[in-house]
């Protein structure tokens, strides 16, 4: 059974029409003529216990706008949603006793107090047992790495600090499901890598249930196997993350580099991406010619030194699909089809 | 859900503004200076006053410097606002993180206060005993002291309310600085915390003794003097909780108000 399912689910968000100028202002004041905004339009998405799922969209595609009907602080325009068997918006507070969330722009420690005394708030408010906290706060710390900043007061923390600080805020009460919004944003290589490995860890252990909103698809090629990709406020695409690579991101790189300074390289079935010195990047379709043709081929005409090819990331292929759109109708997945029964 | 775990969070958020509020440990000592300042000024204040007049409004000197500095030390308490959070909380957008908790947030934010009133109503004993090195202030019986406890009890939570009506109104306009400054105002003076409402004139002190500023200070502080008899003070109370249950249900429409505000913007 799903622990998280919505079905037709619609947000659209009414704001008053504001005229231009000072004597617009004015008349804003008296008028009630109505803007309305669609933020979300039919999203049905199914997922199971334990999933970690990539929820991926551009600037204002509807993202947190659905999580924020996940977490009931949101009541949807129309269409179902449940979370753990409860209706979030019909039940904020009982709903969010399954839930934890991280948002990477805004922490729910409490500024002047030390970290550990935000813990110990968190436990009171849901209740956390003593003897699970303990044990809880003592695999956090040695996982997140946090004994040097535990009695620290929050303000005086690193971003990366205070990003691990609310990792751990967020899963002291065994959390059901947990929703990441841009969970990595602003933090260095390593404070991401610990943070990652956070996730992956609980995720595989406790059973955890992942719903991760990010522009960075490094977290995603991580450690999602799903993807949701929103735009506009509908589903474009749910699938595997090799599925959209292996059917979208047909498109490979040759990294060759010759001998010498050949003025007039050229390969047919492959364009000239760019030209550094001896080294030149070479672009082509799998479809169309294969890579050890393509080698063949530069290797009978030209001395070679070195050559390699690079496989598109996730990145590539999902800003192709922002510019270009979602074309390929045969890559199209209905939502429920996806999941393991 | 035991009785015990319901009120868990909130004896934690309690205890927490407490420990917030005793690291602001410089803030201490001053406060507690210009407290005896205060005391000592208010003192020369009002003798400066009844040189001309021996009994204005029919109160007399001693109890008069007893009004002013038990309204002093009443205002350190009262002057805590638990709920000035909700402002900021409105405007950085932290409210969202807030309603996902299992906690009923108008209780967290009385807590909160009542942590910090705690902590501020321990320092009243040292300032006290410092303001008494200055000015004399009576004492009265313990029944009229007892009255006096539970009168300003009734008055903290109307004053609880008030000011949790007044940063509510973020939810609607962001900003609440007017209207915290006309409250604040009103509370003072229509309360009588700044001087006795005694002194208002004629049909203007019948007004103002019958707004639900007077349930803040001036109740309390009558009983306090002896102003109000004790045959008086039933009355007196009963009109208290009656604005406090007025106040509560005011408070609990406008907050569910609020809510549904952010439910359907998105905070």
């Amino acid at each position: 059974m799903p622990i998280i399912e919505t079905r037709d689910l619609r947000k659209v968000f009414r704001s008053v029409k504001r005229s231009p100028g000072a004597l617009g202002a004015l008349r804003t004041l008296f008028t009630r003529e109505h803007v309305d905004r669609v933020a979300v339009e039919g999203v049905t998405m199914s997922l199971d216990a334990g999933e970690l799922v990539g929820y991926i969209g551009p600037n204002g595609a509807g993202k947190s706008t659905t999580i924020k009907m996940m977490t009931g602080i949101l009541t949807p325009t129309s269409g179902e949603i449940r979370v753990a068997g409860i209706v979030p918006h019909e039940d904020r507070r009982r709903n969010a006793r399954n839930i934890g969330v991280v948002f990477g722009q805004r922490s729910q420690l409490y500024w002047d107090l030390p970290l550990v005394e935000s813990f110990e708030l968190l436990r009171a408010i849901y209740n956390v047992p003593r003897e699970r906290y303990r044990a809880n706060l003592a695999e956090f710390t040695e996982i997140l790495e946090m004994g040097d900043f535990m009695s620290t007061p929050v303000r005086q923390l690193s971003l990366g600090q205070r990003m691990r600080g609310d990792f751990a805020a967020a899963m002291m009460h065994d959390p059901r499901i947990v929703y990441l919004d841009e969970p990595t944003i602003g933090l260095d290589v390593l404070a991401k890598e610990a943070i990652r490995t956070f996730v992956a860890r609980i995720n595989a252990e406790r059973g955890t249930t992942f719903i991760l909103t990010t522009h960075d698809l490094a977290d995603v090629e991580r450690l999602c196997r799903r993807i949701v990709l929103i735009d506009t406020g509908r589903i474009i695409y749910d699938g595997t993350v090799e599925a959209i690579k292996e059917q979208y991101g047909t498109h490979r790189t040759l990294v060759v580099e010759l001998c010498d300074d050949e003025p007039g390289f050229a390969i047919e079935g492959a364009e000239i991406e760019s030209r550094v010195g001896t080294v030149a990047r070479l672009r082509f379709d799998r479809k169309e010619v294969k890579a050890d043709q393509l080698i063949r081929r530069v290797t009978e005409r030209y001395c070679v030194n070195d050559v390699s090819i690079e496989e598109p990331e996730l990145e590539s292929i999902i800003r192709q699909i922002y510019v270009e759109g979602y074309t390929d109708p045969n890559v199209t997945v209905a939502p429920q089809a996806l999941l393991p029964s | 859900m035991t009785f015990d775990e319901t009120i868990e969070p909130y004896r934690e958020f309690a205890r927490k503004a407490f420990a917030r509020e005793a690291t602001y440990r410089f803030e201490i000592f001053t406060n507690l200076g210009s407290l005896v300042l205060r005391v000592y000024l208010l003192r020369q204040l009002w003798n400066a006053l009844y040189r001309q007049n021996a009994a204005p409004a029919g109160i007399p000197l001693h109890a008069m410097i007893t009004y002013a500095t038990v309204a002093l030390l009443m205002s350190l308490i009262l002057e805590i606002d638990g709920t000035r959070a909700i402002r900021e909380k409105v405007r950085e957008g932290t409210i969202a993180t807030d309603l996902m908790k299992p906690i009923v947030l108008p209780l967290y934010f009385f807590s909160d206060g009542i942590g910090q009133t705690v902590f501020h109503a321990l320092l009243i004993a040292p300032g006290l005993a410092l303001a008494l090195l200055f000015v004399h202030v009576d004492v009265p019986s313990p029944a009229a002291f007892l009255a006096f406890a539970l009168s300003f009890a009734a008055g903290y939570a109307v004053n609880f309310f008030l000011n949790f009506l007044m940063n509510v109104v973020a939810f609607w306009t962001l900003e609440t600085f007017a209207i915290q400054l006309m409250v604040r105002w009103a509370s003072d003076l229509l309360g009588g915390q700044i001087l006795p409402l005694a002194f208002f004139p004629g049909i203007l002190g019948k007004i103002v003794e019958n707004l639900p500023f007077a349930a803040i200070y001036s109740t309390p502080l009558r009983i306090y003097i002896g102003d109000l008899p004790p045959s008086a003070w039933p009355a007196a109370i009963a009109a208290q909780l009656g604005w406090l249950a007025l106040f509560g249900v005011v408070s609990t429409f406008v907050w569910r108000a609020a809510e549904r505000r952010v439910v359907a913007q998105g905070g």
